[in-house]
């Protein structure tokens, strides 16, 4: 490069040196040649026409010369005499041209005059036939105003008259006002006198309706005192009955006393399009409800050893993951996956409140207090109380996780206890606002349920194994689990038997597993009947059948005849 | 590449001054015509920039004898057909300036001279050179690419010594695309008494290592490498002596005449002297 460099250096010095010494040394020198050449060319130029104009005078003043030669020669002299006539002829002559032109002028100068005094007089005639009828107008006007003078007089001699009438009038009427005054204090007193009175009525009166009122109090207590009295004297004898009421207000509730494991399927049949997510009795046992991914929720009745539909409950934009009914069996409330809760009557089938509010999945929901409530739980990590009375939310409890199930308890004093992703158990309390306690588990939990008696909490998680919790001690009391039984979904199921004894949950192999309560102990295991994973199981009431539903359309009743 | 330009610029700023006199046999009045001084561009043509010189010296002639113009230096017919610079440097590289050129009106040398009747005749010899160099460079694929008007603007570039309006045009004559370099390099050499030598010369070797002047002298004048190191022959181009390393592609692009051609004049010691 270097190299390159070096040739293209020398080229450029040279051509530099070349154009400065063949160029630059003699620009200026051609240049101002140049200009002198032109110079001198265009001078020659000049001076060639100058000498044809010098040589052309030259002629010309030739030619003069000549002509005067010869004119001189032919005048001679002839009169010089004539020639002073002349002068003196021209010179009077130029005279009297100059008096010529002087009179001209002085003509001229008369006839302008002459006519600017025309004028003069044409103006003055005009202002003067201006001036005459300006007079005439302004007499005329005169007159007018004269008479309009005389009008105006009138007016106001009548106008005065009427002025006098009015005040007369006005003097009378504040005679009369000021009567009328004299008459409105005189009944102001009177009024004043009359409220003092009745006041005073008032106040006797209420001093009666007190003392009346003492007296019937009085009365009264005299009364409950007596009836303590004689309610102490009685002796009550009070039974324990061996399962409490779960709910009050059944019509027809099937107490059990003992439930029976079931051995074989006893009726199976196709409940829903799709998943089956939840199934669930009624405390009476007569109707069972599924709720299913084809977006209905559906009504059953046993009878005959078999369940019959008795309908469809529509409205559900997306799949129904929980069902619940109250416990006057009069509504069914579906938790739905279009982040909705509803609620549907039974007897017309007729959807009746939709709930929502949630900003996501609800995964579960319940009916609590007298079932004019409902608590929801979803996926959006939130659990929500709504009223069904009013039809709104009262109250929204951030519960920090993904809720998958919850159950109510108004036996534990109005508690709502549910089952979180984040392997916790969490306690709430209605009536207060914070979150009272929690149990923190080994996997995910899936369901929750309560024993009959209140005392017992069952859940399911998500490392295959049922915990049953004692709700006094807050501690796992048991763990049912076996080879072979799988949770397999998030929403999967686990209930207690009706009479506590036994806890039940469905499989991802297709099979129910029957444990005990108390030990842990497998009790049994039904398989071969469903055909994928099963996802919720209900216990009839009455604890002689057992329902399970899959994720392939089916359902089976168990029973052990 | 500004550099470039530079040098560009620089080969285009060449002038040479020169003093014109009418031949002594041809003058008609008393007094021997002063000589006209002119600075003339090296890139141009004899017959294009002595309009005024011409028009001068008629004045001085017997207007019944005024024939076609031609130019002589020291008894040399010189080609109008062949750059100023060209001339200048063949004939008398190293005689002092200015140039010294006698006019003549009368006796056109027929048998050495082509005949110059007017411009359009330099314009058509001048376009006929640029297509051949094109050829030669781009087998006339530039040149054929370019309109009428394209043609039209680089004469009037030379003929009015327009720098930027000739090279808007010339650049795409001497662009090379990428490393291709020019197929031939558009050249000719010039001897004083002997008649130009152009070949097919092309600037890479098969290896495609770039050649320099050296190589295409020594190709074109087998015996001329040892006469240029003892200084008895001078290699001029364009008023200067470039060095024989110089790569022949470079040389082409930047110190070629408007023509499109590398003149390479080769002054032998005993012609000068």
């Amino acid at each position: 490069m270097a190299d390159a460099v070096g040739w293209k250096r020398n080229l450029r010095k040279q051509l530099r040196q070349r154009n400065r010494v063949e160029c630059e040394y003699f620009k200026e020198l051609i240049n101002n040649h140049n200009k002198i050449f032109e110079g001198v060319d265009s001078m020659r130029t000049q001076n060639v026409a100058l000498q044809i104009q010098v040589e052309r005078l030259k002629q010309e003043n030739l030619d003069l010369n000549l002509k005067s030669e010869t004119s001189s020669s032919g005048n001679g002299g002839g009169g010089k005499a004539s020639n002073e006539k002349i002068q003196s002829l021209e010179q009077k002559l130029f005279k009297l041209q100059e008096e010529l032109t002087e009179m001209h002028r002085r003509k001229g100068e008369n006839a302008q005059q002459l006519i600017d005094v025309s004028h003069e007089l044409q103006e003055k005639e005009k202002l003067l036939t201006s001036k005459d009828t300006k007079l005439t107008e302004t007499l005329f006007q005169l007159d007018s105003l004269r008479n309009e003078m005389k009008h105006l007089e009138d007016s106001i001699i009548e106008k005065e008259t009427a002025y006098q009438l009015l005040r007369d009038e006005h003097q009378a009427l504040q005679l009369a006002c000021t009567s009328a005054e004299e008459k409105l204090r005189v009944a102001k007193e009177e009024n004043t006198e009359l409220i003092t009175r009745w006041m005073e009525l008032k106040g006797k009166q209420a001093e009666f309706l007190n003392f009346d009122n003492e007296e019937y109090h009085k009365k009264q207590r005299a009364k409950l005192k007596q009836d303590l009295k004689e309610a102490a004297e009685t002796h009550v004898d009070i039974k324990q009955p061996k399962i409490r009421p779960q709910r009050s207000g059944s019509q027809s509730m099937q107490i059990c006393y003992q439930a029976i494991i079931p051995t074989h399927a006893h009726y199976k049949f196709d409940a829903h399009d799709g998943e089956v997510n939840a199934v669930r009795f009624t405390l009476s046992g007569r109707i069972c409800a599924t709720g299913g991914a084809d977006r209905k929720i559906k009504l059953w009745e046993y009878g005959n050893g078999q369940l019959i539909l008795k309908g469809s409950l529509m409205g559900s934009n997306a799949g129904v993951m929980c069902v619940d009914f109250d416990s006057q069996e009069h509504h069914v409330l579906g938790a739905s996956n279009d982040f909705a809760s509803r609620v549907w009557s039974i007897a017309d089938h007729r959807l009746r409140h939709t709930l929502t509010g949630h900003s996501g999945k609800v995964l579960a929901a319940k009916f609590f207090g007298d079932a004019s409530k409902v608590v929801s739980g979803s996926h959006d990590r939130t659990l929500k109380v709504w009223d069904l009375r009013s039809k709104a939310c009262i109250r929204t409890i951030f519960a920090g996780s993904s809720c998958n199930d919850l159950v109510t308890s108004e036996a534990a004093g109005s508690t709502i206890i549910s089952g979180h992703f984040d392997k916790k158990v969490r306690f709430f309390d209605t009536r207060s606002d914070t979150c009272g306690n929690e149990i923190t588990l080994q996997g995910r939990v899936t369901s929750l349920d309560l024993s009959p008696d209140r005392t017992m909490l069952l859940s399911s998680t998500r490392e295959d194994s049922l915990k049953v919790i004692d709700l006094r001690m807050n501690q796992v009391i048991s763990t049912c689990c076996a080879d072979g039984f799988h949770v397999g979904n998030d929403y999967s199921r686990a209930v207690f038997s009706p009479d506590g004894q036994y806890t039940l949950a469905g499989s991802q192999d297709g099979s129910v597993f029957i444990w005990n309560t108390a030990t842990g102990k497998l009790e049994t295991r039904l398989m071969k009947e469903h055909h994928s994973s099963v996802v919720a199981v209900a216990w009839q009431p009455s604890g002689a059948m057992v329902i399970s539903c899959d994720r392939t359309k089916k359902a089976i009743l168990w029973s052990d005849i | 590449m500004a550099d470039d330009r530079e040098v560009l610029r620089e080969v285009w700023e060449g002038r040479l001054p020169v003093a014109f006199s009418l031949s002594s046999d041809e003058v008609s009045v008393m007094e021997q015509p002063e000589p006209y001084y002119l600075l003339v561009p090296r890139q141009s043509y004899l017959t294009l920039v002595t309009d005024k010189v011409q028009k001068h010296f008629k004045t001085y002639t017997d207007p019944d004898k005024v024939g076609e113009v031609w130019f002589e230096y020291e008894g040399q017919p010189l080609k109008w057909h062949i750059p100023i610079g060209v001339l200048f440097d063949l004939y008398s590289f190293s005689s002092t300036l200015p140039w010294k050129i006698t006019l003549h009106f009368q006796n056109f040398p027929d048998e050495e001279l082509l005949g110059c009747r007017s411009k359009e005749a330099i314009e058509s010899h001048f376009m006929a050179c640029v297509k051949e160099a094109d050829c030669l460079k781009h087998r006339s694929q530039v040149i054929n690419g370019m309109q009428k008007k394209d043609h039209k603007q680089l004469w009037m570039g030379l003929q009015n010594d327009k720098f930027d309006q000739f090279w808007a045009i010339n650049r795409r004559l001497m662009e090379h695309t990428g490393d291709e370099p020019f197929r031939n390099i558009p050249f000719r050499i010039y001897q004083v008494d002997k008649s130009y030598i152009q070949s097919l010369f092309r600037p890479v070797t098969d290896d495609g290592e770039p050649l320099t002047l050296g190589d295409l002298l020594k190709e074109n004048l087998p015996d001329i490498i040892p006469k240029i190191d003892a200084c008895v022959t001078q290699v001029i181009i364009q008023g200067v002596e470039p060095p024989l390393d110089t790569p022949i592609q470079w040389l082409s692009e930047h110190l070629s005449h408007p023509d499109n051609f590398l003149h390479i004049c080769v002054l032998h010691e005993t012609d000068d002297r």
